[in-house]
């Protein structure tokens, strides 16, 4: 330590060294760095220009392709492939009201080839996740005997419906999780509900074969929709018309008038049980998932199939169409096994990845949160723009349950699409809710 | 002017075409087809239908041709697609997937289905925003939905209500009718006919069958965008592998299932077992109590033993005692007081020991008042002489013995004769022959007695309880007297408080059944005779059956009789 303190700073030494080298050695160290310089610079173009010569400029059958894309393109404001919901309810009221965009002509006929489509992979619009809210178990109800397989929630929000493995249709009062009716008459497991927002009817469909109509003043059955030749698994109703569409395990989904329990149409096409169903109002107005790995979306005044989706690997247990965007969302199981769809000629619009699982249902609420439910019992959250999941984690069965009693059967949104209801395995309903920010 | 166009710019707009811009004649004319003349045929094929002009076939040319399409085989409307392209020229392989499928609708067919949205280049940017359509257009489509619906909807439930219902009156036409052939000289000129429909009934079964239209060809199957499935895996089946089930009391296809596996199956092993602590203390108590107690017999055991073994002990001195003294009185020995006989042998045998060595020690001068005694001393030598030589042949004949006889006689030493211990009074018979025998094997029904052959109907061949107790312990008459506890027991209190208690006066019958005083008091249940009598005549039906005589054959004389009067009365009649 005495020697190290005794010997002098080297720094001071150093820098000493270097200055006097640099005033040294200065005039004749900056010609020859010039010369290199130009040497170096021509020795780069002449190689550039040998190797790279014909890989200068684009095909020219690309660079139309292009178009401005390469130094135009800062210019213009950046545009969103998808945009997020709208945060405000006027705003959104405004862009449901706003003339529509005019139809666009579909895919196929579009002039594309196979290098087109893979070119551009670089330009790639990326869009921010916008956050959500994590989501939390606050209530679990039960009551049922069986699996829980249906639920539906009442448009006044005030009390919701589910269906159960114990053939009851049991309604429970959304705020306080009482029950309030039991409803029987099915005499197998009930596999779908759907409350009607223009009449005083609740529809139940289960694996009996049955279809019923109920009259909620009076809480009985009034109608039978009688056709289907196998289990009826999914029902849905349409938002505009009087009809309703069910479909099940004879592979086929029916349309049924409403009031006169006429048989519209038999939308066959389905090689297996047609797991799901769902309406909306504008076309495609039915859109059904089956068990053949297939979705078809109907053209429901024809009776036909528009397109047929064969991209899933295996069978397609749910659907979901987000309340205000114009598309869908459809699971099975296995990876890459969440599609997302555009509306109207079912373009493939991105995967949600990550959910290994046999999806049993997803419900999207208006925020964009996409939710889906595993059959084994896990629980994921999507941003439903972006396809990111913000949240997972697993069903808990309740005490005295067996382990493999986690599963999730159905779920659906409340009407504000702050509460989650879902039907699980070990018989119990449970309700999550968004944590206050 | 090439070189000018090259170096002037494009135009920015297309240029417009007049309507009556004649002279622009439509450049792309199909090139004419101009036919050879004749010599120069040689390389060429008439195809088309304009190569043969109005003519026939070229016999120059060696090819197949058929003018005005003569003979050519119609293989047009075949399922073979004509091949097409898209703008660029590209073939497009996917007409086959929209073949037979109608224009609106989408196939997807390409790579470029599979590319995310935003991935993809062939689409605008407004085709990418997925706005809902508008209200109006909602609207639109509603109506438009809801007409076509409606139309099949009416169709639907006109052709669910009753339709075609016969009209009860009946629709009738007349018709005049004039026959053709006026054969028969003009009787019938002109019939008026009226046609009726046929009634008929509403609820008739349909009298055709009807037959199920088989399903038509399938839509062609949509080109299938996933890859196909993989095989599973070792690892994969595996992991999926159920065992069979395997039952624990069938095994129809005869599985060998090592036991320790069954055992695993059953879950026997699977919970384990716990024991209270309490259990464990308990059963410790236990086994020290047990051993305790075992000790206390064993030890009272020994106890009694011993006590027994001297009883026996001085009971066999006793006996020998009273043997020695049975065997010196027949010897002619008085018996000696009991407590000296030990003294007196020995006092005999020292004489006998000391006389035989004609001992000089005795007293010469008590010689004549010693004779007596000498008499006496020989005596008692001479007796103890064959004693001993008797004792001797005895030993003698023992050691000649043969060994099994060695054996008996030791064994008769050790454990006497039963008769020779009934003798001895030590052995008793037991006290009674009841005792020993065990009391539950008495009153047993024998299974066998009771039921006799199968074709017997005698069920009830005995009476329940027969020649038993138990009749007794069942069923105690009650008499009207010495029942003390259907009275209360005697006391006044006891009786009127039955009385209160019997609200209907039937403890006791006030008046009994006629005759009912006559009949002695029963002691037992009521007992059934089997009645031998032949109540329904059967027997006797059968005895006749036996004999053999018929029914009609004794009344025989009363028929006679029957008919000769009915003669009778015929003939008085007649008279």
């Amino acid at each position: 330590m005495s020697v190290d303190a005794s010997l002098p700073a080297l720094d001071g030494l150093l820098r000493a060294s270097g200055k006097r080298t640099r005033a040294v050695f200065e005039a004749s160290l900056n010609d020859r760095y010039g010369e290199d310089d130009i040497i170096a610079r021509t020795r780069l173009a002449v190689k550039i220009r040998d190797e790279y010569a014909e890989a200068k400029d684009l095909p020219a059958a690309l660079q139309a392709q292009q178009g401005g894309v390469g130094p135009a393109r800062p210019k213009q404001p950046e545009r969103k492939l998808i945009t997020g919901p709208v945060a405000d309810a006027t705003s959104r009221a405004i862009a449901t009201i706003a003339p529509p965009t005019e139809r666009r002509e579909s895919t196929l006929t579009s002039s594309s080839t196979l290098s087109k489509a893979l070119a551009l992979h670089k330009t790639q619009r990326v869009t921010q996740p916008t956050y959500h809210p994590q989501w939390k178990l606050t209530r679990v109800i039960s009551g049922h005997l069986g699996w829980v397989r249906s639920v539906a929630v009442e448009p006044g929000n005030q009390w919701f419906a589910t269906g159960a493995g114990d053939r009851v249709i049991k309604i429970w009062d959304l705020a306080s999780g009482e029950l309030k009716l039991s409803l029987t008459g099915h005499i197998s497991s009930v596999r779908g509900l759907a409350v009607s927002p223009r009449h005083p009817y609740l529809f139940s469909c289960a694996e009996d074969k049955m279809v019923k109509c109920w009259d909620l003043e009076q809480n009985k059955v009034i109608r039978h929709y009688h056709g289907h030749l196998s289990g009826v698994y999914a029902l849905a109703l349409h938002p505009t018309l009087d009809v309703l569409v069910t479909a099940g395990r004879d592979s086929s989904a029916r349309v049924w008038d409403m009031r006169t329990r006429a048989q519209i149409h038999v939308l066959s096409g389905h090689t297996a049980t047609v797991a799901d169903v769902k309406c909306q109002d504008s076309d495609p107005q039915v859109i059904t998932g089956s068990m053949d790995s297939t979705v078809r979306l109907w053209d429901l005044a024809a009776g036909k199939t528009m397109v047929t989706l064969t991209h899933h690997k295996k069978s397609v247990r749910a659907l979901a169409i987000h309340p205000t965007e114009y598309s869908f969302a459809s699971g099975s199981a296995g990876g890459n096994n969440i599609k997302k769809w555009k509306c109207p000629e079912g373009t493939f619009v991105f995967n949600f990845s990550g959910h290994n699982a046999i999806v049993n249902t997803m419900s999207v609420n208006a925020e964009g949160v996409l939710f889906s439910g595993g059959d084994n019992g896990s629980l994921w959250f999507w941003d439903y723009d972006t396809g990111t999941a913000f949240q997972n984690m697993s069903d808990i069965p309740q005490p005295g349950s067996l382990e493999a009693e986690a599963g999730v059967f159905c779920s659906t949104f409340d009407m504000t699409g702050t509460r989650l209801i879902t039907g699980c395995a070990d018989k119990t309903i449970k309700v999550y809710a968004e944590q206050a920010k | 002017m090439a070189a000018l166009a090259a170096a002037l710019p494009a135009p920015v707009h297309a240029s417009v075409r007049d309507a009556d811009d004649d002279d622009e004649v439509p450049l792309q004319l199909a090139p004419k087809r101009v036919i050879p003349p004749y010599g120069q045929r040689r390389a060429w094929k008439p195809t088309a239908p304009e190569d043969f002009g109005d003519g026939g076939a070229y016999p120059e040319c060696h090819v197949a041709q058929y003018p005005i399409d003569m003979g050519r085989k119609k293989t047009a409307s075949g399922n073979t697609l004509a091949l097409q392209v898209d703008a660029e020229g590209n073939v497009r392989y996917d007409a086959i997937a929209q073949q037979g499928h109608g224009k609106n609708r989408i196939i997807q067919s390409q790579f470029k289905d599979l590319v995310p949205l935003h991935k993809r280049t062939d689409i605008s940017d407004d085709q990418r925003d997925m706005e809902r359509p508008s209200e109006d257009e909602v609207q639109a489509t509603a109506d438009r939905t809801r007409a076509a619906l409606e139309k099949l909807t009416n169709a639907k439930i006109k052709a669910a209500q009753p339709k075609n219902v016969p009209d009860s009156r009946g629709n009738s036409t007349f018709i005049r009718y004039t026959p053709g052939q006026q054969g028969d000289g003009g009787s019938l000129k002109q019939r008026i006919i009226k046609m009726t429909d046929v009634i008929e009934d509403p609820l008739e079964p349909p009298r055709f069958k009807h037959k199920k239209i088989p399903r038509g060809p399938p839509s062609p199957p949509p080109p299938v965008l996933r890859s196909p499935p993989r095989k599973a895996t070792a690892q994969e089946q595996k992991e999926w592998m159920i065992p069979p089930c395997i039952s624990n009391w069938k095994n129809n296809k005869g599985f060998t299932i090592p036991l320790d596996k069954r055992l695993a199956a059953d879950g026997r092993g699977l919970q384990d077992v716990h024991i209270n602590d309490n259990f464990a203390k308990f059963s410790e108590a236990l086994f020290i109590a047990d051993r305790h107690a075992r000790e206390e017999v064993r030890q009272r055991a020994l106890m009694q033993q011993k006590i027994a073994q001297k009883e026996k002990a001085t009971k066999e001195e006793n006996l020998r005692m009273l043997a020695q003294r049975a065997r010196e009185e027949r010897a002619g020995i008085a018996p000696s007081a009991p407590a000296r006989p030990t003294a007196a042998e020995g006092k005999a045998n020292m004489a006998g020991a000391l006389g035989g060595y004609g001992s000089g020690s005795d007293d010469s001068g008590s010689e004549a008042a010693d004779s007596a005694e000498d008499d006496d001393a020989v005596k008692v030598r001479e007796e103890m002489r064959q004693e001993k030589r008797r004792e001797r042949e005895r030993e003698m004949r023992m050691s000649n013995m043969g060994t099994e006889q060695r054996a008996k006689m030791l064994a008769r030493q050790q454990n006497r004769d039963i008769s020779e211990k009934i003798a001895l009074g030590l052995a008793k018979p037991t006290m009674s022959k009841e005792s020993m025998l065990d009391a539950r094997l008495f009153n047993q029904e024998s299974l066998q007695s009771s039921f006799g052959d199968e074709e017997n109907y005698n069920l009830y061949d005995r009476p329940l309880f027969h020649g038993s107790s138990a009749a007794a312990a069942i069923y105690k008459a009650r008499g009207a007297q010495g029942n003390e506890d259907g009275f209360g027991g005697g006391t006044e209190e006891g009786i009127s408080r039955a009385l209160d208690n019997d609200r209907f006066g039937l403890g006791v019958a006030k008046h009994r059944f006629e005759g009912a005083a006559d009949q002695e008091v029963r002691e037992g249940p009521v007992q059934f005779e089997k009645d031998t009598g032949d109540v329904f005549g059967v027997d006797e039906f059968l005895n006749e059956a036996k004999r053999g005589t018929k029914r009609g054959l004794d009344e025989r004389d009363g028929g006679a009789a029957r008919k000769k009067q009915q003669l009778d009365r015929a003939s008085e009649r007649d008279e």
